[in-house]
């Protein structure tokens, strides 16, 4: 087993580990903790794939920034009443059949289907540096990076028009 | 192509008019930015299959007037808007920009050639969704629904992305044209990844259509935003969420058409059975619109499960249908609640309409038109919509499905009769109810346009 792959094992391990911990960690801010740990993970498999201005953005952006809002909203929201709320057996059933059937769908079609082989003579190791992704966002992929602003846009205008302070009481 | 670059410069240019002291110029400064895209729509038409900014974005007749659909209905919506002068919260600026933005997303959905497109488009679509169902701030339903729809809608997307991930890693490419070369190449012996991806991604768009199993947002989304963005909601991401999934299955899937259809036709029954049925136990009558919609999105997915020839042709013209008579229910509705409201309430049921036809003749007739073409009673659109989706079935030679859809289509009637009677047979205290011109111009021109295709539908394919 060649260092690389012994290392790809390790990552993976470690990602699905910290991942299934997210969801079954007590309290929420541990989920987080374990949050940021998959997405430290995730990186390394980036920069396995040879990608890596993607590894850094996860980590500035996800790692960073996002998990920074989680740990607000988790404070805001004060979870620290335990009363977690209470589904039917029936829900839990349905819902471990529903999960279970998409499972198999992806495990059945994954095992059965050929993984693309690697061509170790075409490798360019400048294949995931910020030139070449440039070059690529404002060549290929112009008029999707443009309408992607649109899209921010959309929602800064949404945020100030639903966060701006109104007069008057609610109603039903 | 050229309306997606003016409406984005326009949107903005609508944000910036927010600044001025008046108001009032804002509607017809919108109105007018929808006819001018509506006008650049047409620079392309008849030129064939056009690909535009590195093979993003197709353009052809089909695509333009899907492009034509969403705008007239945008049109029409923002008319009936009246500038939100009687609502003291309103932020028209903002309102009206974002509408316009999510035209963008719209025709990205529509003409989409690479599926970078389709998930930015529908992603803009779906936000400027969420925000204008919570628009309604100080009503708590209306907040309800925004995060309800918020949080179901980011989950949709998620699973939609997974998909397309997937069928990347079958195809190697997210291009419409190499994903079709590589299904017609490897035929049925297509890696299984490809099949995982597609259901996936179609989980994802069905979603955002409301078809069955994905439908439980629906009813409380519509029901909970206000209605004129209901009406939005209804009519255009309807008509460009169908258009991308027919693209989609046409384009690069016909090849495995035995694999998918199957699954399709399921989903196509559960959608006519629970949108119809459900829909008769409601007593709103914007409820009830809504799991109409649900309904609708069952015939228009039997043309899609059918992809005869005859398929564009009905999707375009059942939607064109659907749309004019959701616009002109909606905008009766909207007058009736106002008046009928209490205490800041508004009344939505059907019990509202009861005696409309006493003092308002106008708007009793084009309730009823409108319930007529989306029941599919002959001589309105909406009779031949369903006449052509039928066509195209019965091409397929999916009769089973057509009995379905008939029997439901009966079920139907029933529902949208219940408005009819309220308006014309049931006593009721609805006082006179003033009608600012340009609305009426608009439910005049929506009845009229109606009646028109009901009478020649054949007008339109001549347009084509």
């Amino acid at each position: 087993m060649s260092p690389t792959l012994s290392l790809f094992y390790f990552l993976s391990f470690l990602t699905v580990l910290s991942a299934l911990m997210v969801v079954f960690a007590r309290s929420p801010i541990h989920s987080v903790l374990y949050l940021i740990l998959t997405f430290f993970c995730l990186s390394g498999h980036y920069i396995l794939l040879n990608a890596q201005f993607l590894a850094a953005v996860n980590i500035i952006v996800y790692a960073g920034a996002i998990m920074v809002l989680f740990l607000f909203v988790i404070m805001f929201l004060n979870m620290k009443k335990e009363d977690e709320e209470s589904k039917t057996n029936l829900t839990k059933v349905a819902a471990v059949i529903v999960a279970g059937t998409l499972g198999v769908i992806l495990v059945g079609a994954f095992r059965k289907s050929q993984v693309g082989t690697y061509n170790p003579y075409a490798h360019d190791s400048q294949v995931g540096m910020v030139e070449s992704l440039g070059h690529m966002l404002f060549r290929e992929y112009l008029l999707p990076f443009e309408l992607i602003s649109i899209l921010f846009l959309v929602a800064m205008t949404g945020a100030i028009m639903l966060g701006k302070r109104e007069v008057g009481e609610r109603h039903f | 192509m050229y309306p997606i670059v003016l409406l984005s410069v326009l949107g903005i240019v609508v944000l910036f008019l927010g600044f001025m002291k008046s108001k009032s110029v804002l509607l017809p400064a919108t109105l007018l930015f929808l006819v001018l895209a509506l006008a650049s729509n047409f620079i392309d038409w008849n030129q064939g299959k056009v690909l535009y900014f590195y093979e993003m974005l197709a353009v052809n007749n089909l695509t333009l007037a899907f492009n034509a659909i969403v705008l007239v209905s945008a049109f029409m919506i923002v008319a009936m808007t009246r500038g939100f002068q009687d609502q003291e919260e309103a932020q028209p600026a903002e309102y009206y920009g974002i509408m316009l933005f999510s035209l963008v997303g719209a025709f990205m959905i529509i003409g989409y050639e690479h599926l970078i497109m389709l998930f930015v488009g529908i992603e803009i679509l779906s936000v400027s969704m969420y925000i204008l169902t919570g628009s309604d701030k100080s009503n708590l339903r209306s907040n309800e629904a925004a995060l309800k729809y918020f949080l179901m809608g980011a989950f949709a997307t998620g699973i939609m992305l997974f998909g397309i991930a997937l069928l990347y890693g079958a195809t190697g490419s997210f291009n419409l044209t190499d994903i079709q070369s590589y299904v017609s190449i490897q035929g049925r012996g297509v890696s299984y990844i490809l099949y995982a991806g597609l259901l996936l991604l179609l989980i994802g768009m069905l979603f955002k259509v409301s078809a069955a199993p994905f439908h439980f947002w629906t009813p409380d989304v519509y029901d909970g935003a206000p209605t004129i963005f209901t009406t939005f909601m209804s009519t255009i991401v309807k008509t460009a969420g169908f258009a991308a999934i027919f693209r989609l299955l046409s384009h690069s899937f016909t090849p495995i058409y035995s694999f998918w259809w199957i699954t399709l036709a399921a989903i196509t029954v559960l959608t006519l059975l629970v949108g119809n049925i459900i829909a008769v136990y409601q007593n709103s009558f914007k409820r009830m619109l809504a799991y109409s919609s649900i309904s609708h999105a069952g015939y228009l997915l039997i043309a899609v499960t059918s992809l005869s020839p005859q398929t564009e042709n009905a999707i375009l013209f059942y939607s064109l249908a659907y749309s004019i008579a959701t616009i002109s229910a909606f905008g009766v509705l909207m007058l009736v609640s106002k008046k009928k409201a209490l205490e800041g309430q508004v009344d939505e049921s059907y019990a509202a309409f009861n005696g409309l036809a006493a003092q308002n003749p106008l708007l009793a007739f084009v309730l009823a038109v409108s319930m007529l073409s989306l029941a599919g009673i002959p001589l309105t659109a909406g009779f031949w919509g369903k006449f052509f989706v039928f066509g195209s079935a019965v091409e397929r030679g999916l009769v089973w499905m057509l009995v379905v859809a008939v029997l439901m289509s009966a079920v139907g009637i029933y529902y949208y009769f219940r408005a009819i009677i309220a308006a014309y047979l049931k006593e009721g205290d609805i006082g006179k109810i003033r009608i600012a011109p340009f609305y009426r111009i608009i439910l005049v021109v929506a009845t009229a346009m109606t009646i028109l295709f009901g009478l020649a539908p054949g007008i339109f394919e001549k347009l084509l």
